[in-house]
């Protein structure tokens, strides 16, 4: 009994510091999902584009981005700023930066794949009716992907959950970290296991959140029959 | 001659229409032309060039060379030769000038092709007000008119997805005709649809024949061409083979062409 109150002892002395760094790691993740959500679609819409020019820089980011590590990534933007800008922003911020930028790759890829897979019959009613190109686009092909790319998206922003861990190997202090500092110093497990935990609570919340959010893009084809 | 001083000029006129596609030609020298108020079938068979030739009244498809004029403005006038190469076009106003002639036409399509995400009067009243900029009260009482025209004033708030094949091309219809088209196209409106139910979508376009709106209808249903249309085209390998009044056509077919085709037809 005494080893079981001893436990939740160690472990209640370990919150403050582990709650703190998931603060950091949910701080990263909202603000790498805001930015990169709404910074995917420019770059799709680039992809598609009939200026050779511009769909070859998009093609080339998102290939540059999806194709090499995030770490890799991570650590280039790390000393890239002080070394050679002379620029000298936050681990947080560079951290921030590099997801925002490596997510936007991702999603564009998303959204380019939703946007492909919209039947041309779509096209070619609103061209019918008189509809410019643009007027197309946001009025009629965007809105349907959205029910489209939402599985997608989920998965990519469970990943991310994950994936800010990553960022304990530049000097930020999220949950990762902060777990191994604490696990080295003690030599004990505990902390990884309750790291665990609050990684699993954070994906269940998400999850649930998420499913919502798809039953209410597909109000509209309740036949699934477009 | 005389006949056309009488109806004025043509809302519609096609001359020497040719469309090439990298491997065949679909639409061989063609000339069409119809007047305000006239219900014009084109029958043919399968890979005849019917829709080819109406998708080039709309712009979908772009023509290799000829001319095309609707309602006075010419969008296209491109001799064989000078077209760019690469794509077998001919050259085209420019694109926002096309833009306006594309508001001319109303389309309804063999898969409907309503907007998902939109209801039914969402539908009908979309692009009248993105590109007739009517204000949205007045779109909206237009829309509800043109519900009750096809019989689907119930079915305002109701999304496609939850509408029979019937229902949908009916509202389909009625957004063809929210911009007020010069002309109505209709692509093989009934084939994709239950034989049971394209009565209703058939009775609607006879009342819109009725009300003397102008339509083309791409259609297999030889009954409702017989009844209801004007005049008739029959169409083969990319030519128009025959044309006439309906009479003319299904009871006295002159070409051998004809008279097979309206054979096969019978027996199926």
């Amino acid at each position: 009994m005494s080893g079981f109150t001893e436990t939740m002892q160690y472990t209640g002395s370990l919150m403050p510091v582990l709650l703190k760094g998931t603060l950091v790691a949910v701080e990263l993740f909202a603000i790498t999902l805001v930015l990169s959500l709404p910074l995917g679609l420019p770059i799709a819409l680039g992809e598609n584009s009939r200026l050779k020019v511009v769909k070859w820089i998009c093609r080339a980011y998102v290939f540059f981005f999806r194709g090499t590590p995030l770490l890799l990534q991570l650590f280039f933007f790390y000393f890239f700023f002080p070394i050679y800008l002379n620029v000298h922003p936050t681990a947080f911020a560079t951290a921030a930066l590099t997801f925002v930028l490596n997510y936007a790759a991702y999603f564009a890829e998303i959204y380019r794949g939703g946007i492909n897979g919209i039947d041309r019959g779509q096209y070619e009613a609103a061209q019918d009716l008189g509809l410019s190109r643009t007027q197309t686009m946001f009025g009629i092909i965007i809105p349907q992907t959205m029910r489209m790319v939402l599985p997608p998206i989920s998965n990519e922003a469970i990943v991310l959950i994950k994936d800010t861990a990553l960022v304990s190997c530049i000097a930020v202090a999220d949950l990762m970290k902060v777990t191994r500092g604490i696990a080295n110093r003690d030599v004990n497990m505990t902390a990884y296991l309750i790291a665990a935990a609050i990684y699993l609570i954070f994906t269940y919340v998400l999850t649930v959140y998420l499913r919502k959010l798809e039953v209410h893009f597909s109000k509209y084809d309740e036949q699934g029959e477009w | 001659m005389e006949e056309n001083i009488c109806k004025g000029t043509p809302i519609l006129e096609m001359s020497s229409i040719i469309k090439d596609y990298s491997n065949c030609r679909a639409l061989d020298n063609v000339d069409f032309s119809m007047h305000e108020g006239e219900t014009v079938a084109i029958i043919g068979p399968s890979g005849s060039g019917k829709s080819t030739l109406l998708r080039c009244i709309n712009c979908l498809t772009r023509i290799t060379s000829g001319k095309i004029t609707i309602g006075g403005k010419t969008f296209v006038d491109g001799r064989p030769g000078e077209e760019s190469k690469k794509r077998h076009e001919a050259k085209y106003i420019p694109e926002k000038e096309l833009l306006d002639i594309e508001g001319d036409t109303g389309m309804v399509f063999q898969h409907f092709n309503l907007f998902p995400h939109m209801t039914c009067l969402g539908n009908i009243c979309y692009a009248p007000i993105k590109v007739k900029h009517i204000d949205k009260a007045s779109a909206e009482k237009r829309g509800m008119d043109l519900l009750k025209l096809v019989g689907m004033e119930d079915k305002r708030d109701e999304y496609p997805g939850r509408l029979s094949g019937g229902q949908k091309q009916r509202v389909a219809i009625a957004r063809g005709l929210a911009i007020n088209p010069k002309i109505m196209l209709f692509d093989e409106p009934t084939s994709a649809l239950d034989p049971e139910i394209t009565g209703e979508v058939l009775s609607v376009m006879k009342k819109l024949a009725e009300n003397r709106i102008t339509m083309i209808v791409v259609t297999h249903e030889m009954g409702f061409a017989k009844e209801v249309a004007d005049r008739v085209l029959f169409m083969d390998n990319g030519s128009i083979v025959e044309e006439g009044t309906p009479d003319e056509i299904f009871n006295d077919p002159k070409s051998d062409r004809l008279k097979s085709f309206l054979s096969s037809m019978l027996r199926a």
